[in-house]
């Protein structure tokens, strides 16, 4: 493992921009404190990925219900969403979501933005790498934050390619920090 | 109409409609003869070229952009550009293209030559349009020499029986019915000048708006299905392929299905002139049982659609494991999508390689003037890995006896470690993980590895599975593993048990066929056509394009296909053993699974849908491009998935269809073509169309949603594949049987019903009637209006009365 901020899939290197390494939750206080409205976007490979006793979609449910965040889920992740029980979460492709956040006065499917923030995770991590390369570079107002374990360049914080187990505590103590968890 | 249409010399000669002055089609005649013996007496070497032959017999009324320049048709390409507008992603934030540079254009920094990072995106996708079109169209030159060098300039172009609307794409772009294969190589003379215009824009201080640059990308992958058209029309018309022929040969494919008891040689690519040269000198010989030709990619469908004694080994990213396996006793490559380190990976195996094309020399020497039996002699001996031969005509020769010859040696060899060599070498795994992070597919080949120590080879064999076989992970190894040939060693059993049977290229769609299914297209009754196209990129194996045609045939769509995609789909079976192309029949109908054949068939594709325009519509295709491109748009509901997109040539065939208004999705890979095409269903005037029967601006449902599309899943592929056939021209019926299914596959794989259904109700007759309570309950909830269902046109000129 390399635990460095550098992209995980070794030839996705960015331009001039990079990403701050996250290796403690504190780091976000800042942001999370100046951000208004928060959007929890979470990619298809979340429901196979675990998370403690759970999932990374029970996660998702856990930080939207603490942050207050609106959940979008991307390339069918809706349907384990639906599954829980969670009926918060409204479902885009992860294409159309990108570009819909490079509009400042985009108010999102659930009619409750524009969003100022955005948490990610759980796309295949080349498209998620994509996706952010449109919002760092044509969503301006957007601060956004990768939960994904492995570092991705275009968000403003990013995990730097963590290990299994100190990814999972510090997902933990970012939930904490935004008012949920233990 | 822009007024300045420029002149291409004598190919075309008249005056824009608009003006009314008479015009008339010319073009060259071109013989040439080594010998003739005329009433002038004998000459040798005799090349004639005489004046023009005008074709006036074509009494269909010329349209107003014939053999358009790359602006001619902006404005139609704008519309379609301000309803789907580039979502672009950067893949870097420099550009390096110039000694100006490198420049940062992050944020709204301007380079040195002034261009913003827009801007930049969409000229490297210009760049890709290109790259993509002139690798089609340098084939087609390449064919159309060859086939004007073998069987002369005046030799007939013909698609098949009920193809009388033969060439829709040429008469569409350029107003000509191309008769013969000098016409042919007319044709493809304005393809280069056009293409030498787009790629020009891309120089330095050229070109700077990104949605001029836009533009060119349509144009260039307009040009690209013309010249796609031309190589197909000729090398049908010459090389006794099927001609429109829904039951082309069942082929055998499959790795598994190569007889190891013969001479194997091996063809990669997609140029069918050397391959068949095999296949004819075997044929010639009676040597068919002591050798046998498989292929690979394009050249697989081509070699099949001639001889359908050939085999299709597999798609694209089949390569490596093949190559490496030993099977191939000789490698002939031709040209695109061929490994560039195939004379290192094959002289690993002591298989010599035998490049063909001067696209793709690969480093051997040129062997092209020497006589056959020298060539074989060092090919045989080892004394050279391969060499290049341009002459194709030696190729079969020097190919097969080559083979013969080193099959008995080369079948005592062993290429492959065993499982037992695997597992003592994977102790010494370092555990840096560089060969996941080189993995496209993230693919954990490292806890693989870790499996093997164990003997447990299990974890292997589904990375095999999965692969693309582009063997980043050994290049990323610090120890030099031959991950690649781990995996194919864990998956033999697979590897052996690959045997399918695929149906070979059919080419063209019937006239017949069209006239049969016109209707319930354009009126959605058949709720639409998928087709299947592409390389062999894929997120998680071919299984899955084989899932998704199959998940749509069965709901009585119609499935085309072409390229790795149709191999792809072939190659799973079901429980009796079938194929799908076994289970179901090739005809252009609905519920079948119509392989057109290699990427230069795509046209088809296209030429289906401009058929449907002049043949159940009525509308005149020639030079017509705008008017037929905004009837497909509108009517016509076609969706291209290229679930494993991958090259520039992807690139540009994706981009020939954006422009006649056909949406097309890629897999997730795709999202690195950077640049997406989207539509904003909640932008009402973006939807807006003229009714052509009243003039008026009318609302309409946000149908086909998106223009260029990377999805995530197949899960989402599929939900997408259903919304993309809706067309604001759809009958009741049609509506609401596409609606069916739309509902349908969302539930299925989303777990709900979709919310936007309202949005797609124009009238009460739209509903299915199944679901109506429910329907009804979410009109009222959105206080859903009835809309009138227009005669719908982009085209302000196409209203009854021509707008005024």
């Amino acid at each position: 493992m390399v635990m460095k901020p550098v992209p995980w899939q070794t030839g996705e290197i960015c331009g001039p921009e990079s990403a701050k390494s996250l290796t403690k939750p504190d780091v976000l206080k800042r942001d999370l404190s100046k951000a208004k409205k928060l959007l929890l976007i979470v990619g298809s490979e979340a429901p196979d990925e675990k998370h403690g006793k759970g999932d990374m979609v029970d996660y998702a449910i856990a930080l939207s219900k603490a942050g207050k965040m609106d959940v979008i889920a991307t390339g069918g992740a809706i349907k384990a969403f639906i599954e829980k029980g969670f009926e918060g979460a409204k479902t885009m492709g992860a294409m159309e979501l990108a570009y819909r956040l490079q509009d400042p006065e985009w108010k999102g499917p659930h009619g409750r933005g524009p969003y100022d923030m955005i948490m990610i995770y759980g796309q295949p991590y080349y498209m998620q790498w994509t996706m952010l390369s449109g919002v760092m570079n044509f969503a301006p107002q957007i601060v956004p934050i990768a939960l994904g374990r492995y570092f991705q360049p275009h968000a403003k914080w990013s995990f730097p390619n963590m290990k299994e187990k100190q990814y999972h505590t510090i997902l933990d103590e970012i939930l904490e920090l935004v008012g949920g968890g233990k | 109409m822009d007024d300045s249409q420029p002149y291409y010399g004598a190919m075309f000669e008249g005056t824009s409609p608009r003006t009314g002055t008479d015009f008339r089609m010319k073009k060259k005649a071109y013989f040439k003869a080594d010998e003739a013996d005329t009433g002038l007496g004998k000459f040798k070497g005799l090349e004639v070229r005489i004046g023009t032959i005008v074709d006036d017999e074509w009494d269909e009324p010329m349209g107003p952009t014939p053999m358009p320049g790359p602006t001619t048709l902006r404005s139609w390409d704008h519309k379609i550009l301000t309803k789907y507008q580039p979502s672009y992603m950067p893949y870097c934030q420099v550009c390096c293209l110039c000694t100006m540079g490198k420049c940062d254009l992050s944020g709204d920094k301007r380079g040195a030559c002034g261009i913003d990072i827009k801007g930049q995106q969409a000229r490297i996708v210009l760049a890709a349009a290109n790259i993509g079109c002139a690798a089609h169209l340098a084939h087609s030159r390449h064919l159309i020499d060859h086939l004007i060098e073998e069987h002369g300039p005046r030799t007939e172009l013909m698609q098949g029986p009920g193809t009388e609307i033969h060439a829709p794409v040429t008469r569409l772009v350029t107003g000509m019915r191309p008769r013969t294969l000098e016409d042919a190589s007319l044709i493809l003379d304005y393809c280069e000048t056009q293409m030498t215009h787009t790629l020009s824009a891309t120089a330095t201080g050229q070109e700077g708006s990104w949605m001029d640059f836009e533009s060119k990308v349509f144009h260039a992958g307009m040009i690209d299905q013309l010249s796609m058209e031309i190589a197909d029309l000729a090398q049908v018309s010459t090389l006794g392929m099927p001609m429109a022929d829904p039951d082309a040969p069942l082929v055998e494919s499959g790795i598994g299905m190569m007889d190891m008891d013969k001479a194997i040689i091996l063809t990669i690519g997609h140029n069918i002139v050397p391959a068949a040269s095999i296949t004819d000198y075997i044929t010639e010989k009676r040597l068919n049982d002591q050798a046998e030709v498989g292929g690979m990619c394009c050249t697989a469908w081509d070699i099949t659609r001639r001889d359908p004694k050939a085999k299709v080994v597999g798609p694209i990213s089949w390569q490596l494991r093949f190559i490496r396996s030993g099977r191939a006793d000789v490698v002939v490559v031709d040209e695109q999508c061929v490994r560039t380190d195939v004379v290192r990976e094959a002289k690993k195996v002591h298989a010599p390689v035998i490049s063909t094309s001067d696209k793709a020399v690969m480093g051997l020497p040129d062997r092209s003037d020497d006589p056959p039996e020298s060539i074989i002699k060092e090919l045989v001996s080892g004394k050279i890995d391969g060499c290049y031969i341009s002459d194709h005509s030696i190729v079969g020769e020097v190919a097969t006896k080559v083979a013969i010859a080193l099959k008995p040696s080369r079948r005592k060899m062993k290429f492959f470690p065993s499982k037992k060599a695997i597992q003592k070498m994977a102790e010494d795994c370092k555990k840096c993980s560089e060969c996941i992070r080189a993995c496209p597919n993230d693919q954990n080949v490292m806890e693989a590895v870790l499996a093997a120590q164990t003997g447990n080879m299990e974890p292997l064999r589904e990375v095999y599975k999965n692969c693309i076989g582009c063997a980043r992970c050994e290049s990323a190894c610090p120890n030099d593993y031959d991950l690649h040939s781990w995996m194919v060693v864990a998956g033999e059993a697979d590897c052996e048990d690959e045997k399918y049977m695929v149906r070979t290229g059919r080419g063209a769609i019937q006239d017949t066929e069209i006239r049969h299914v016109g209707q319930p297209i354009v009126f959605g009754e058949i709720p639409g056509v998928i087709a299947h196209v592409g390389c062999a990129n894929y997120p998680s194996g071919g299984d899955d394009v084989h899932h998704m045609a199959e998940e749509f045939a069965k709901r009585r769509y119609i499935i085309v296909t072409s390229g790795c995609a149709a191999i792809s789909m072939g190659h799973v079976r079901d429980e009796n053993g079938q194929s799908i192309y076994e289970r179901r029949s090739g005809a252009f109908d609905a519920g079948c699974v119509v392989n057109v054949g290699s990427c230069v068939a795509n046209s088809h594709i296209a030429g289906a849908a401009i058929k449907i325009a002049a043949i159940f519509a009525k509308r005149n295709l020639r030079g017509n491009y705008a008017e037929i491109a905004d009837y497909i748009h509108h009517r016509v509901g076609a969706v291209g998935i290229s679930w494993g997109a991958m090259s520039q040539k992807a690139a540009s065939i994706a981009a020939g269809f954006w422009r006649l208004g056909v949406p097309v999705i890629v897999g997730p890979h795709g999202s690195k073509y950077r640049r997406m095409l989207l539509g904003k269903a909640d932008n009402e005037r973006d939807w807006m169309v003229y009714d052509a029967r009243t003039g008026e601006r009318v609302p309409t449902a946000p149908g086909p949603e998106h223009l260029f599309y990377a999805a995530e899943t197949v899960a989402e592929a599929n939900v997408l594949t259903a919304k993309l056939v809706l067309r604001p021209n759809d009958t009741g019926k049609g509506r609401s049987i596409k609606l069916s299914h739309y509902i349908d596959i969302h539930e299925t794989y989303y777990g709900f019903f979709p919310e936007d259904i309202w949005k797609y109700i124009r009238r009460e007759t739209d509903i299915p009637i199944t679901l109506k309570d429910k329907i009804l309950a979410q009109m009222k909830e959105n206080k859903w209006k009835e809309r009138k269902i227009p005669d719908p046109t982009l085209l302000k000129e196409q209203v009854i009365g021509g707008g005024a």
